[in-house]
């Protein structure tokens, strides 16, 4: 039985599509206090403002993180609302779980807090949402003694570290996702369960350039697998794809109202580097030139697979609104080992260079895209200790204002004006 | 000679107590001796916090430092706790 009317938000069930009013309704049979979420939306969309207050005190001790404070601000309307925090809790790497994980999972949210969830949110942890502070301690308390799981990251924290299935599943992972993004959880779970920095700062890690996570879009430090040598080639499989014999893209546009397979439009003509030919029935590739955008591997699996020689790029920076609109992660560093051998190692070097400049110039509030963005380019690449290559740039500059550096120009800027004066009259 | 850890965590309650913001950031501490790595003030002030000298106010995408009966009246009057 509803507590409140709710004409405005009624509407929204009257659509084709899932709603979410009618998700909520669902679980207020079960939980009454759910209808105050539907009476409190009810009344922001009649005067127009929000009544969630914006942020707490609240949390677990010895944590700075996971539990994000939320309040409404009239309580004694909707008392089931007065306190409806966020509970943030670390999914397991690439987001596998068994159902028995998640069944206990649900009746832990559902003895402690509301019941209503978002799996998963967009930095990747499972999102619980509303609990009152009294329950926070005590499903804390079950959560990591019964369930063996840990909250993730909030604030200016590290946050929840995300990666996709990797080599669990895909033939195309450069490199194992889910054991560097396991390792740097646990490696630094100081950082992820109390603030650190200026901001948030997220990992992300996609085994490959079609990067299921959006790691270049939604990270700040972005590992994404990538090979060193050459694309393999099979060249039987590659007649095949021509004569129609496999469907291109694995079968995504069967049914659709396509032509036949043509590998000169479908894959020659969209190289974006336009490294690919054919010599009679033989596919050639210049992979000097190939920037590993996996188009052509998407397009004729059967045919092409990543080089064996794998690695990752680094790339740093993403942001959704920055100051110029939504901000790719700039690519900082080509090609490295990432190995679980040496613990990753190299990785956790290149993060540890970033994190220490970026808390001492960082301001608050800022994201270290925009750190970059505000010091350019040249100088982010001094402070990590990298010499410039052609990758960092994007196209020649088109500005004839070179500023070099005095220990870069031979003799310096030092110079004798007569001796000049004797070649150069004033 | 630098400060030691006593005296920066002495400082960084004394500017929590009189700076006219309840709420600080992380930053606002690194002034209480520039000399000491951003890092290392990071891990005096979670250490404050475990004392319970200071407390961590968050809004969700930002964490702030404060002290505990500046930022608990703030609440409080606010009709939250």
């Amino acid at each position: 039985m509803a507590k409140h009317e709710t004409p405005l938000l009624d509407e929204l069930e009257s659509g084709p599509w899932p709603s979410f009013v009618t998700d909520i309704k669902r679980q207020a049979e079960k939980n009454p206090d759910c209808w105050d979420i539907l009476g409190l939306l009810e009344l922001s969309f009649k005067e127009r403002i929000t009544h969630w207050k914006h942020g707490g005190i609240v949390g677990v001790f010895g944590y700075g993180g996971g539990i994000v404070g939320r309040y409404c601000d009239v309580p004694k309307q909707f008392p089931g609302v007065e306190h409806f925090h966020t509970v943030r809790v670390n999914q397991p790497a690439s987001k596998y779980y068994s159902t028995e994980n998640l069944r206990a999972l649900m009746a832990l949210w559902d003895k402690h807090g509301s019941g209503m969830t978002n799996m998963h949110g967009s930095t990747g942890d499972i999102i619980l949402l509303g609990c009152r502070t009294e329950a926070l301690e005590p499903f804390f308390w079950d959560l990591t003694h019964e369930l063996g799981q840990d909250l993730g990251g909030s604030g200016s924290n590290l946050r929840t570290p995300a990666n996709c299935l990797g080599q669990s599943r895909c033939e195309w992972s450069c490199y194992d996702t889910e054991e560097l993004c396991h390792h740097l959880t646990m490696h630094y779970q100081d950082e992820i369960h109390r603030p650190a920095f200026p901001y948030k700062f997220k990992f992300k890690f996609s085994g490959c350039s079609n990067d299921c996570v959006a790691a270049i879009a939604r990270s700040d430090f972005a590992v994404i697998g990538t090979w060193r040598d050459d694309i393999r080639i099979d060249q039987v499989a590659v007649k095949e794809y021509v004569a129609g014999k496999h469907p291109a893209n694995g079968g995504s546009y069967i049914g659709g109202d396509w032509d036949a397979f043509s590998i000169k439009k479908e894959v020659l003509d969209l190289c974006p580097t336009e490294c690919m030919w054919m010599e009679g029935d033989e596919l050639k590739i210049d992979n000097a030139e190939c920037t590993r955008c996996m188009h052509c591997i998407n397009v004729m699996p059967r045919a092409l697979r990543p080089g064996a020689h794998g690695g990752a790029s680094i790339c740093i920076g993403a942001k959704a609104p920055i100051l110029d609109g939504a901000q790719f992660a700039t690519l900082i560093i080509p090609f490295m080992e990432v190995s679980a051998e040496n613990e990753f190692e190299n990785v956790i070097d290149v993060i540890e260079n970033v994190w220490d400049w970026w808390m001492e110039v960082g301001k608050n509030r800022e994201r270290i895209g925009e750190t970059m963005q505000r010091v350019g380019l040249p100088t982010f690449i001094k402070v990590m200790g990298l010499d410039p290559i052609p990758q960092h740039i994007k196209e020649p500059r088109s500005n004839p204002y070179v500023f070099w550096e005095e220990e870069e120009v031979p003799g310096g800027f030092e110079r004798c004006v007569d001796d000049f004066r004797k070649r150069h009259a004033a | 000679m630098g400060m030691s850890d006593e005296e920066i965590q002495a400082a960084m309650i004394e500017k929590a107590t009189k700076s006219p913001k309840a709420q600080l950031y992380i930053k606002d501490f690194y002034k209480c001796d520039p000399d000491t790595k951003p890092r290392m003030i990071k891990n005096l002030a979670n250490d404050l916090v475990k004392k319970g000298e200071l407390m961590f106010w968050s809004s969700g995408s930002t964490t702030m430092y404060a002290r505990p009966d500046r930022i608990k009246n703030e609440e409080g009057d606010s009709g939250v706790n």
